[in-house]
């Protein structure tokens, strides 16, 4: 509670005291807008993580050895991620559901054993360490980056590149039908969810003394996707207040200390208990009644 | 010509779904495509509209060679389409959906987008305004429903507002896929006088539909499919003529003399149709029934499927409910074996209500149910297939010489016992379908279909089968399409018309009435 009242009281003081906090709900922020566009798009792709391990390995190892400026690294890391995602994508792309999912999960995978943990380059699994980290001076990029991510992200939907996701998401046959190019939009919707995820990464790591392998795996992943269920994929906005929302509950609840990870789990399960649409969804409380509960009796309409 | 199909060919593993179709759609004109369930008009027009690939064979629209094209790519040569289940995005407003089937000849406005307002909002403005005069075309009010999310608009609306989204891709060819399905005699006026009014317009129409009256009232040409192959080709008088056409349509193995296809000259004098169910209504509909329905309704969303239908099964009979497509012949019976619930009415078998007991419940009771299309398990062998059946009972033992019993009724599922049940003809699904619901020893069987599908001699073989079952001592309700065939074997059948019973009586009577064949083909 203290974390609340400190907020509304004394927002300069908070403000100073939580920067790691308040970066880390920007780059989750902006995987929580990666999520989005995929979802919009009707894909379950799981492949965020793997992304921001290109972005950040790729801004971390630049910045190491060829001592570039950290807005090349950044632009770099960005670019490799979403040149991987068009590679991934082609082939990827033809499964729908579930097996997307797998496929992608199985891309972080082998990413993860292949690259990561193995080339002697990424450190093999120890990590990297980068030293020209700068957690404070990176926060107003990563918040600036997010705004920006998510305007531009709200205008994209409203055009025809929208309208297209949305026919696509809702019925890939009729989209067919009105002569939307299905295989095309989905890839662009991956590709650019690529970059994003891939930018999370390099922005992340400019922020962090220290590139952890562990932070890009399987787990990673169900957290972005949990934003995005949380907070509702129906708008942009929706899983960017998932991704808040979620950040900042172990500083909300601060005395569940080590069983923070119980009360987000009953969070999480009462919203999508009541909240199926999310958060930010269209529509009031779904009305949860127990099997005996009486129901209003249906009517034939006289014909 | 507009549309030309060059002996187009398309087989789904054995069956030949489409079997070397020829066709030509004339420019300006409406040609119509019918044939009975499962003949491949669906498959032609997905071979047409690309979604499945043609095997061999070739389509031209003008002098563009379609063959092997993207199915986007021909909705952009200009082929609309409608689908039999419509296929709106339902969560997207009723103008939403016709602005999405503006997609292939709108500018790409993408980066614009990110930037320029004001530019987008002009375009924005002209794009709704187009989508509204289209609703408007189709007989949409948008100032009522435009901002409605497409999915909670009622049935008639949907289908026109996905003529509407057609339109909005300034089709050349618009292909209707069963337009007129599930509705009733008004809207189907209704949507007679749209398809018109769009083809005066100068739109090539290819319709596709069950109901004959519309086919041979609207349409220049009629082409006829039967079991993938086109069986005729011609106007409506030409095809109403057409002997291999009646026999497709009536149903097969009826020696009975038909002398013009259904609709042409159909019955349209409500009067006697009016006489002929007030005759037939007294007919013995039994005191004490083992199954009992009364004022039964049952709707999906906004679409009453079943009105207020009320019927009764003695032990022993041989009840046939039949109908045209859509008419809500297998909603009656998934209502009684429980998987839907009705809206109203009342249901009872043996004392048991239906409106309300578990499925599994019903089951126990003895209301069996063979549903459509067979649902077999086809990685199981025919003989686990039947021990599922059984798999509730208690004494192994009598199951088991129960299960030899059945595959002696059945000699040929006898013989196949360890293949695949995938790996059956149509014909012996139907069997396996049909003993399996007997290993569960109904007092009730209730068989959907039967029928369908299949080629003649074997429906000719599959009705044998039921009699026989019958004359062992099994009370059995048939909802069947082939007409003629179930009141063959009939004591009684109830006509059922959009989801009303227009008329009941005996096999024999209906056989002869006038206005089984007006409800069953439509009016």
């Amino acid at each position: 509670m203290d974390f609340l009242i400190q907020l509304f009281s004394d927002p300069v003081t908070f403000w100073n005291s939580h920067t790691l906090l308040i970066s880390q709900i920007a780059i989750n922020g902006i995987l929580a807008t990666s999520m989005f566009l995929v979802l919009y798009s009707g894909q379950l792709s799981l492949a965020a993580p793997g992304f921001m391990a290109i972005g950040a390995y790729t801004a971390v190892l630049m910045d190491l050895y060829l001592r570039t400026p950290l807005a090349l690294n950044i632009a770099a890391g960005t670019a490799l991620a979403g040149v991987v995602g068009a590679v991934v994508g082609l082939p990827v792309l033809r499964l729908r559901g579930v097996f997307l999912a797998i496929a992608t999960i199985g891309f972080i995978e082998a990413l993860s054993l292949g690259v990561i943990l193995n080339l002697p380059i990424t450190g093999e699994g120890l990590g990297l360490k980068n030293s020209n980290a700068d957690p404070l001076g990176g926060i107003n990029l990563v918040l600036i980056s997010l705004v920006v991510v998510v305007f531009l992200a709200w205008r994209l939907i409203k055009g025809r590149l929208g309208y297209a996701w949305t026919a696509i998401r809702q019925d890939e046959l009729a989209a067919l039908s009105q002569g939307i190019d299905v295989a095309r939009y989905k890839l662009i919707a991956f590709v650019l969810s690529a970059i994003l995820a891939g930018y999370a990464g390099a922005a992340e790591s400019h922020l962090n003394f220290f590139v952890d392998p562990n932070e890009y795996g399987v787990t990673r992943t169900v957290q972005v996707l949990t934003f995005a269920v949380l907070g509702g994929s129906g708008t942009v906005l929706g899983p960017v207040v998932g991704a808040l929302f979620l950040t900042s509950l172990p500083y909300i609840f601060k005395q569940a200390g080590d069983y923070i990870g119980v009360v987000s789990g009953l969070i999480l399960i009462l919203v999508i208990i009541f909240r199926p649409q999310g958060i930010l969804g269209r529509g009031g409380f779904a009305f949860v009644r127990p099997r005996w509960w009486p129901r209003a009796q249906v009517r034939a309409p006289s014909t | 010509m507009l549309l030309r199909l060059e002996k187009v060919q398309r087989h789904f593993g054995g069956v030949r779904a489409v079997d070397e179709v020829s066709l030509e759609v004339e420019k300006g004109s409406i040609q119509g495509l019918i044939g009975p369930n499962g003949a491949g008009k669906t498959t032609l027009v997905n071979a047409i509209t690309g979604y499945v690939p043609l095997q061999s064979g070739d389509a031209w629209l003008e002098s563009q060679r379609l063959t092997g094209l993207a199915a986007y790519r021909i909705a952009g040569l200009g082929i609309a389409r409608t689908f039999q289940n419509i296929r709106l995005f339902r969560d997207l407003s009723a103008a939403e959906n016709v602005i999405v089937g503006m997609h292939s000849r709108r500018r790409d406005d993408t980066l614009a987008q990110l930037g320029t307002l004001p530019l987008f909002r002009r375009d924005q403005r002209a794009r709704l305004n187009e989508a509204h005069r289209l609703m408007e075309t189709v007989g949409l009010d948008p100032a009522e429903i435009g901002r409605r999310p497409a999915g909670t608009l009622p049935y008639g609306d949907q289908r026109r507002l996905e003529i509407a989204r057609a339109l909005a891709l300034q089709p050349r060819l618009l292909i209707l896929d069963e337009p007129a399905a599930g509705m009733n005699p008004s809207e189907k006026q209704g949507m007679r006088e749209l398809i018109e009014h769009l083809n005066k317009d100068g739109l090539t129409i290819l319709l596709i539909d069950h109901d004959m009256q519309l086919v041979m009232g609207v349409c220049q040409r009629v082409a006829v499919l039967d079991f993938g192959r086109k069986i005729a080709d011609g106007t409506p008088e030409e095809v109403s003529r057409d002997a291999a056409v009646i026999k497709a349509y009536l149903g097969t193995g009826s020696e009975r003399q038909v002398s013009s296809a259904p609709g042409a000259t159909g019955v349209e004098d409500v009067t006697q149709v009016a006489q002929a169910s007030a005759k037939a209504k007294p007919s013995q509909e039994p005191s004490a029934a083992l199954l009992d329905v009364h004022d039964l309704s049952v709707s999906y969303g906004s679409v009453n499927a079943v009105r207020s239908a009320s019927l009764r099964v003695a032990v022993g009979e041989v009840v046939a409910l039949i109908g045209a497509n859509g008419a809500g012949k297998t909603t009656i019976l998934s209502a009684l074996s429980g998987l839907i619930r009705p809206t109203s009415g009342t249901a009872y078998f043996d004392g048991l209500d239906l409106t309300s007991a578990k499925p599994s419940a019903i089951v126990r009771h003895g209301l069996i149910h063979v549903p459509e299309g067979r649902e077999i398990l086809g990685r199981q062998t025919v003989l686990e297939n039947l021990e599922l059946a059984t798999w509730a009972r208690r004494d192994r033992s009598a199951a088991a010489s129960e299960i030899e019993a059945v595959m002696k009724r059945f000699p040929i599922l006898g013989e196949r016992r360890h293949l695949r049940a995938g790996t059956l003809s149509g014909g012996e699904a139907q069997m396996l379908a049909i003993a399996r619901g007997l290993c569960a020893k109904p007092r009730l069987l209730l068989l959907d279909e039967p029928s369908l599908g299949l080629a003649p001699q074997m429906v000719d073989v599959v009705f044998a089968a039921i009699d026989e079952i019958h004359r062992e001592g099994t009370t059995i309700l048939l909802v069947e399409q082939n007409a003629l065939r179930a009141l063959e074997i009939a004591d009684r059948a109830y006509v059922l018309e959009t989801g009303q019973i227009l008329l009941t009586g005996s096999g024999d009577d209906l056989l002869h009435n006038p206005a089984v064949r007006r409800a069953y083909l439509g009016g």
